[in-house]
């Protein structure tokens, strides 16, 4: 097993002995951060710190040495937020330190996206987005959607009050095959299924995965309706994003 | 302070929750319950129910407890009194620390908008068989609000409010009139939330107008300009602020301005600090009304707090902009430097 002795950086090695408490999470990023190379360790450092001017010269530096992009996403800029994700989880930092670690992440990810697409590596995915019909909240969405991109996805935002059929026509229009719909009243978290089912009616169910939240919505109400995941707030949702990203890619 | 200034309490809300690993949680003889004491001073029990120990909010460590309390008195048999007491409490807790209004909130109660409206007939009354105040009827749905002002109107002092009117249902001022109610009117778009002052005051001052077609009475009147995160957009305090400013200028004295003063400190430490210093300078931009917890953030406290300490300067640069992404704020909590 990796000790915290094998990684190099030593903010890195702080952070996993202050803020990790659960085991296994110990063991994966002592593993993660110990097969990585220093220079995506300072990466990672840079983006948990929220220094986005750092991440984007170091991610920059990485390129021009020859680091392939897909490295930089996954060892640096993905590997920083996983730690992020799990100190805010714990309480130890807060909403506005997990927005400025976000522009962080996007500062690499300008450098990273072009490139991948280039080579012809899809995106990570494509997600559309949206808040249901008759709700008019959009904070909590909208910060899924920083969070979102800021971890490579692309995505497609509705705006409030979707219809039904405006998710149906957004999820042809970019051959998309994630959707999250965000509800902050109990009085429309129903306009969640009743979108789920005009998936069904398009007969295009079994190509999509829906994501669901929003301050009153439960997981249990999640599977209620029919969506295939629930995230309790924008770094669940992206944590999500990514696992139902590889059912549907 | 020169006019009074009107708390509305928004504690009877179901969506609120104590924590498991907080103070309030226990377990007697192997049932898990949340403590409480009751207000004739006996210690109280708020057993948790199955339904909610099989949720996932609850395995996270979230107990909605007056969702619990409503469900466990509504339900009857040997338990149910722990709901009552538990509700009995909460209820003069508000009231001691100087709600005006008591807000009444049950939309987490059920999905289901009968038993939303089964719930909210329900709480009304057992909540004016506990105090005199009048209440303030808060539902997102306008048949849910229907059915609860029908039993909170009184007379005199007691007529209750109705939480809220705005442009998605511009209607509902109508419903204020049928029952003789008070009006909370929000400025929330037709098609959307606010983005700045200026839409707000716009549709704000659409909702007043609407509001006094109808014939209701300028001091009848409580605009809502709505109240963001903070955590989110350091520019978002301002909004509120300058919409303030803007709608007291434009309807002059009679009106009232109100507000969910505690949506401000979402997402950020030392929440009690920075609802004290949003609600004082709400006040001071023309707000005389608050829907807040006055057990988190008594009055007395609220206005006694020393604008000249740091802590309250540190909140202060946030809620004006001045400290990006509260990076300021966020280090001196850690310091400890935001304690009183």
């Amino acid at each position: 097993m990796a000790q915290l002795s094998d990684i190099a950086n030593e903010f890195i090695r702080d952070e996993i002995e202050e803020f990790l408490e659960r085991p296994e999470e110990i063991e994966r990023n002592l593993a993660l951060f110990s097969r990585v190379s220093p220079a995506m360790q300072d990466i990672a450092a840079a983006l948990i710190d929220g220094d986005d001017v750092t991440v984007d010269r170091l991610t920059r530096k990485a390129l021009d040495g020859g680091v392939g992009a897909l490295e930089i996403m996954d060892d640096g800029l993905i590997a920083g937020m996983g730690i992020v994700g799990i100190k805010f989880r714990e309480g130890y930092v807060f909403v506005p330190e997990v927005l400025v670690s976000a522009r962080a992440m996007k500062a690499g990810m300008a450098h990273i996206e072009p490139i991948l697409a280039a080579s012809g590596v899809e995106p990570i995915g494509t997600v559309i987005m949206g808040t249901v019909q008759g709700d008019l909240h959009d904070i909590g969405k909208n910060l899924c959607i920083m969070m979102l991109r800021g971890g490579g996805f692309t995505v497609i935002d509705l705006g409030v009050n979707t219809s039904p059929a405006e998710f149906v026509a957004a999820v042809e229009e970019h051959s998309a095959h994630l959707i999250g719909m965000s509800a902050l009243l109990t009085t429309t978290m129903p306009n969640m299924a009743k979108t789920v089912e005009a998936f069904k009616d398009a007969g295009i169910r079994e190509s999509v995965r829906f994501m669901v939240g929003g301050a009153p919505v439960t997981p249990e109400f999640g599977k209620d309706v029919g969506a295939d995941g629930y995230g309790k707030d924008a770094l669940a949702c992206v944590e999500l994003a990514k696992k139902l990203a590889v059912e549907v890619n | 302070m020169s006019r009074r200034f009107t708390v509305i309490g928004e504690n009877v809300h179901t969506s609120r929750i104590v924590l498991r690993k907080g103070k309030r949680f226990a377990i007697h003889g192997g049932v898990e319950g949340v403590k409480f004491v009751s207000v004739d001073g006996s210690p109280g029990f708020l057993v948790i129910s199955e339904t909610m120990r099989a949720s996932q909010a609850y395995d996270e460590g979230r107990i909605k407890h007056i969702a619990l309390a409503v469900d466990t008195a509504m339900g009857g048999g040997d338990g149910a009194q722990a709901g009552y007491e538990y509700l009995r409490r909460v209820v003069v807790d508000q009231e001691q620390t100087g709600a005006h209004y008591l807000d009444v909130n049950v939309d987490e109660i059920s999905l289901k908008l009968v038993e939303q409206r089964k719930a909210m007939e329900w709480l009304v009354g057992y909540v004016r068989s506990l105090t005199t105040l009048p209440i303030s009827v808060d539902s997102s749905d306008i048949t849910v609000i229907e059915t609860g002002l029908a039993v909170a109107t009184g007379t005199g002092d007691g007529r209750p409010m109705l939480n809220s009117a705005s442009l998605e249902r511009a209607e509902a001022v109508e419903l204020a009139v049928e029952y003789g109610a008070r009006v909370i009117v929000t400025a929330a778009g037709a098609a959307g939330m606010p983005s700045d002052a200026a839409e707000r005051i716009d549709n704000a001052s659409r909702m007043v107008e609407a509001a006094l077609r109808v014939g209701i009475a300028m001091e009848d009147i409580f605009v809502d300009p709505l109240v963001f995160p903070i955590s989110v957009d350091g520019a978002f305090g301002l909004h509120t602020l300058d919409a303030i400013r803007e709608i007291r200028r434009r309807f002059g004295p009679e009106i009232h301005i109100t507000g969910g003063m505690s949506n401000v400190s979402f997402g950020i430490p030392a929440r009690r600090l920075m609802n004290t210093v949003f609600i004082n300078l709400a006040v001071e931009a023309g707000a005389d009304s608050g829907i807040i917890d006055p057990v988190m953030n008594p009055l007395s406290a609220v206005f006694a707090a020393d604008r000249d300490s740091e802590p309250y300067r540190i909140a202060e640069d946030v809620l004006l902009g001045r400290d990006e992404h509260c990076m300021n704020y966020i280090r001196a909590w850690r310091k400890g430097a935001l304690n009183p």
